[in-house]
């Protein structure tokens, strides 16, 4: 590198802090600015505090329980350790069920919307029109919960966690986001494996998915947030008393209900109660804590993507 | 030129003729492409078998009770249809006053949620798009998205202890505020709240989809409204707020056509069932109890009668809020 250059305008111009040319903004464009950037900073503390509020009762001894602000007001991990004792074997059932129904499920799911989204993506499909009506009609309507219940049913696959697993793996939104990306695929790569002579099967396993992947991650993604977090189906196919069948929200939602009867005979419980929940409600989240970075990831590309179309 | 070519070629033949080019490409690609369709095959399976199949479920709500009680009493699902007779009854028994207590209540709690939550994510979205410091900007953002990835069940469990007058901070300064007393806030203010904890959970996350909308509108109509004097709020108005006015429009169809229901997993965490009050009755927990209910109330006939209902009305909301978004804005879902 060579130092010796001088540069006498880049630092006469450094003396000029502001741009003379630009132009001021007014008082009352301030004010807003304040007042947005103040509202801002309420939302966030607003989710913030609750939060904090509540996830030091995990930390904490009962007996200081009304003097938490933000943190634990005395330190006691005795709730913790309740949680991952032999004494918590229903909530380890239930992670495990989780876990399993999440993996299944956004592993085939994602797999089959993306196989059915390839032919769909190619403008010579047969019927490419009338398939993918097939698909959007299940988006727009559907009979409601009776006769899914009674499907189930008649499946013997009430209280199984495999109702969960079946009824999760359609998923249309996942097959339309797969089609627009396989539209955008280059042509020619395509005609270039077909010349080299790729079957269906082999363009799109050693093609098409290893460049799709970035797509295949976020819908994972979703689909994984979804599966943890949601329990709507297993309201419906699993009764309260199938604690063996039970995913992680949906157990954690019956020991809400539940939890109070169980303290009857048992000092420690009763006495420990609020924040042995606590702790199994920050466990519970704890998968999402790990794949947030991703969310972040997403949120800021999501972000810089719109500027730079702009 | 145009008028020429209409009368040389009637319409009707030129119809056809589209018509016959169609199927002869379809008839071709077929016989090119068949071994392609292999791909759809698990895809389609799963969706005839888990949505289609259901949807003949609609015959149920044309069945008479005797279908409930052979189903209860464990018969397989072809039996019962043929044991029981058809009817139109059922259709005139569900719309009964809980029913219309559970319409009116899940419309009003959507109807807050439009006029509340709909415009806070637009709003969060131009704050954050109008901040200086874009790390502070990505930050917030970040930070606001939290909610929508923890599980109702710790939502609601977290602000109910929040609001506890004994270990809640909230609670326990309200509980001062009030000499002690306890306010049982679930009795007035249940609506409220409940579109509350959906704002809280789901607002950040919403104003996502905004942000990215006007990250990527063209700086340069910014410094030309700037040059020619327009403030912050003509700004946001007149520029930003028609700039994004596609995704305001998808947005606001996709909420139309979910607006008899409110969200069931949110609404069983909310209930108290030692105390039921009015503003409870929703039309999804309606649906549910109907169908999955452990009382003497359970009855699939109806509760398939409602979901038909449901599903059509849902149906329609999408295809008039679309046509009603096409004709005012321009834009639509297709």
């Amino acid at each position: 590198m060579n130092k010796t250059i001088d540069q006498p305008n880049i630092t006469k111009r450094r003396l000029f802090k502001k741009n003379p040319n630009k132009i001021k903004e007014t008082l009352s464009d301030r004010i807003i600015h304040a007042v947005s950037v103040t509202l801002l900073i309420f939302f966030v503390i607003l989710i913030v505090f609750p939060l904090l509020n509540y996830f030091s009762l995990a930390f904490n001894n009962y007996a200081f329980n009304d003097k938490i602000i933000l943190w634990p007001a005395k330190l006691d991990l005795a709730p913790i350790k309740y949680v991952f004792s032999a004494n918590s074997k229903d909530f380890w059932r239930a992670f495990l069920n989780s876990v399993i129904i999440t993996l299944i499920v956004t592993f085939v799911s994602n797999l089959v919307e993306a196989m059915a989204a390839y032919p769909l993506s190619k403008k010579n499909c047969p019927f490419r029109s009338g398939i993918l009506m097939f698909f959007i009609i299940t988006m727009l309507f559907s009979a409601g919960v009776v006769p899914i219940y009674l499907l189930m049913r008649s499946f013997n696959l009430l209280n199984t966690i495999w109702s969960i697993i079946l009824i999760s793996i359609s998923n249309v939104t996942n097959l339309l986001f797969f089609k627009t990306f396989f539209e955008n695929v280059p042509s020619e790569i395509q005609e270039a494996a077909i010349i080299d002579g790729a079957s269906p099967l082999q363009m799109f396993f050693r093609i098409i998915m290893p460049m799709a992947l970035p797509v295949f991650g976020s819908c994972c993604f979703f689909t994984i947030v979804g599966m943890w977090n949601g329990y709507g189906a297993a309201l419906i196919f699993i009764n309260s008393e199938a604690t063996e069948a039970m995913p992680l929200a949906y157990y954690l939602y019956i020991s809400l209900t539940n939890g109070q009867a169980a303290t009857m005979y048992d000092d420690f419980l009763r006495n420990y109660l609020p924040n042995i929940q606590a702790a199994s409600m920050l466990i519970s989240i704890i998968p999402i804590l790990i794949i947030y970075p991703y969310v972040i990831k997403y949120i800021k590309s999501g972000a810089t993507l719109g500027s730079v179309k702009g | 030129m145009e008028q020429n070519e209409e009368l040389l070629v009637p319409k009707n033949t030129e119809k056809k003729k589209r018509r016959r080019k169609y199927w002869e490409t379809q008839r071709l690609n077929l016989k090119r492409n068949k071994s392609i369709l292999w791909f759809i095959v698990p895809a389609a399976l799963f969706t005839i078998v888990f949505s289609y199949i259901p949807m003949f479920g609609v015959l149920f709500a044309f069945k008479d009770p005797a279908f409930d009680s052979a189903m209860r009493r464990g018969a397989d699902i072809i039996g019962a249809l043929k044991y029981s007779n058809w009817t139109l009854e059922t259709f005139k028994s569900i719309f009964n006053d809980s029913f219309w207590l559970s319409l009116k209540n899940s419309v009003l709690i959507n109807l807050i949620k439009l006029v509340f939550v709909f415009p806070l994510s637009i709003l969060i979205a131009i704050q954050l798009s109008e901040m200086k410091n874009q790390k502070l900007s990505k930050l917030i953002l970040i930070i606001i998205c939290i909610p929508n990835f923890l599980s109702w069940t710790v939502v609601i469990k977290a602000w109910t202890s929040f609001f506890d007058p004994d270990i809640g901070f909230l609670g326990k300064l309200l509980s001062k505020a009030t000499n002690g007393e306890i306010i049982s806030y679930y009795e007035a203010s249940f609506k409220p709240l409940f579109v509350f904890y959906s704002a809280w959970k789901g607002a950040g996350w919403g104003s996502i989809l905004y942000y990215a909308a006007i990250m990527s509108i063209d700086k340069s109509y910014y410094e030309s409204a700037t040059i020619e004097g327009a403030n912050k709020i003509q700004k946001a108005f007149y520029l930003t707020i028609p700039a994004i006015g596609g995704t305001i429009a998808l947005m606001l169809v996709m909420m139309f056509s979910g607006f008899t229901g409110v969200g069931l997993e949110q609404l069983k965490l909310m209930l108290d069932p030692t105390n039921y009050i009015e503003s409870q009755q929703t039309l999804d927990y309606y649906i549910y109890e109907l169908s999955i209910g452990q009382g003497a109330g359970v009855s699939y006939v109806q509760a398939a009668a409602l979901g038909v209902f449901n599903g059509l009305v849902g149906l329609l909301l999408l295809l008039g809020g679309n046509a009603l978004t096409t004709k005012t804005l321009k834009r639509g879902l297709w």
